[in-house]
C-alpha cells in the first residue's frame, strides 16, 4: 500500500476536535460558538484552544459583535480553510481505494 | 487498518454535516404552544358558531397569526438564551422550504373569502368549503415535509400523517351524522390541535433522554 496519502494528512485538520468544527462549518456558511460547543459536546476552552489553532493556520474567520446587548462569536471558514478540507476529505477516499480489492 | 480508520472518519464527518445542516431550535415547545392554540381555537369557532365561509377564512386565519407569533418569540427566545443569531442558516433553510406550500394555502383562503365576498350568501355555510380546511392540511403537510429535510426525521413522517390524513379525509367526504360546522372545526382541532400537541408532548421526552445521554 502507497503510504503516501497518509502522510500527506493536514496535521492541524487530522484532530478529532478540529475536524468536527470543520465539519460542522463546511455544510453551514457560518455556526456560533455556543452551536458548536453542543453539538460537539466540548467545553468553553477547549473550542476556543481549537478554534484558535484553525484561526492560526488560516482555515477559519472568527467574528465578534453584539446580539440584543449579548455577544456573539460566529465562525466560518475561509476558502484556505475549505480547500484545506475538501483535500483532507480526498486523501481519505484515496486511502481507502487503495485498501480496495481491484 | 488505515482503510477502516478512514472510512470511520468519513463517516463522523458525514454524521456530523448533517448535523450541522439541521434545524433542532425549540421544536417542542412550538409544537406544544401551537396543539394547545389549535385545540382552543377549534373549540371556540365551534363554541361561537362560526359558520360563515369568510368568518371560517379569517378566524383561521387570525388563529394562524396567533400560532405564527408565538412560534417567532419562542425561537426568538431560545436564540437569545443560546447566544446564537436568529436568522441561522438552518432556520433560513427551514423556512424557504415550508414558504410555497403555506403560501399556496393562504393564497386559496383569499381567493374563498373574496368569491365568498363577492357570491350572495345562500344559507349553506360551510357546505360550500368543506374541502378548504382539507386543503389546508394536506398543503401543511407538504410543507412540513419539505421543511422535513432540514429537520429531524420525525418531521417528514409528521408531514405525511398530515398528508395522508388530509386525503382520506377527502376520499371519506362528510358523514351522514357530522354538521358541516362540527366537521370543519374538528378537523382543524384534530390536525392543527391534537397532532401538534401530541408531537409536542413526544418531542418534549425523547429530546430530554436525548440530553440526559
Amino acid at each position: 500500500m502507497n503510504p503516501e496519502p497518509f502522510l500527506q494528512l493536514d496535521r492541524v485538520i487530522h484532530e478529532k476536535g478540529r475536524l468536527g468544527i470543520l465539519s460542522m462549518l463546511a455544510a453551514s456558511p457560518e455556526l456560533s460558538f455556543t452551536e458548536l460547543r453542543d453539538s460537539l459536546g466540548m467545553t468553553d476552552g477547549n473550542l476556543t484552544t481549537h478554534i484558535r489553532t484553525l484561526q492560526q493556520a488560516g482555515y477559519l474567520a472568527v467574528t465578534k459583535s453584539f446580539q440584543n446587548n449579548r455577544p456573539l462569536t460566529t465562525c466560518a471558514l475561509t476558502a484556505a480553510g475549505r480547500k484545506a478540507f475538501a483535500n483532507y476529505i480526498n486523501l481519505l477516499e484515496q486511502i481507502i481505494r487503495q485498501a480496495r480489492p481491484e | 487498518m488505515e482503510s477502516n480508520w478512514a472510512a470511520e472518519h468519513l463517516q463522523v464527518i458525514r454524521t456530523l454535516m448533517e448535523r450541522a445542516a439541521l434545524y433542532r431550535r425549540a421544536l417542542a415547545p412550538i409544537m406544544i404552544l401551537n396543539g394547545v392554540v389549535g385545540l382552543a381555537a377549534a373549540g371556540l369557532g365551534w363554541g361561537l358558531g362560526v359558520g360563515s365561509p369568510p368568518g371560517f377564512v379569517l378566524y383561521w386565519a387570525a388563529v394562524s397569526v396567533i400560532a405564527l407569533t408565538g412560534s417567532f418569540l419562542l425561537v426568538r427566545r431560545q436564540a437569545l438564551k443560546e447566544s446564537e443569531p436568529f436568522w441561522s442558516p438552518p432556520t433560513r433553510r427551514v423556512t424557504q422550504a415550508m414558504l410555497p406550500a403555506l403560501t399556496a394555502g393562504l393564497m386559496i383562503g383569499a381567493l374563498v373569502l373574496a368569491r365568498a365576498g363577492l357570491a350572495p350568501d345562500t344559507g349553506r355555510g360551510l357546505v360550500r368549503v368543506l374541502w378548504l380546511p382539507l386543503i389546508w392540511v394536506v398543503l401543511y403537510g407538504c410543507a412540513f415535509h419539505a421543511a422535513g429535510f432540514f429537520m429531524p426525521r420525525g418531521m417528514r413522517i409528521f408531514g405525511w400523517a398530515f398528508i395522508l390524513g388530509g386525503c382520506g379525509l377527502f376520499a371519506a367526504g362528510l358523514p351522514d351524522w357530522a354538521r358541516p360546522l362540527d366537521y370543519a372545526h374538528g378537523i382543524m382541532g384534530f390536525f392543527f390541535g391534537g397532532l401538534h400537541l401530541a408531537y409536542g408532548i413526544y418531542l418534549y421526552f425523547t429530546e430530554h433522554r436525548r440530553n440526559a445521554t
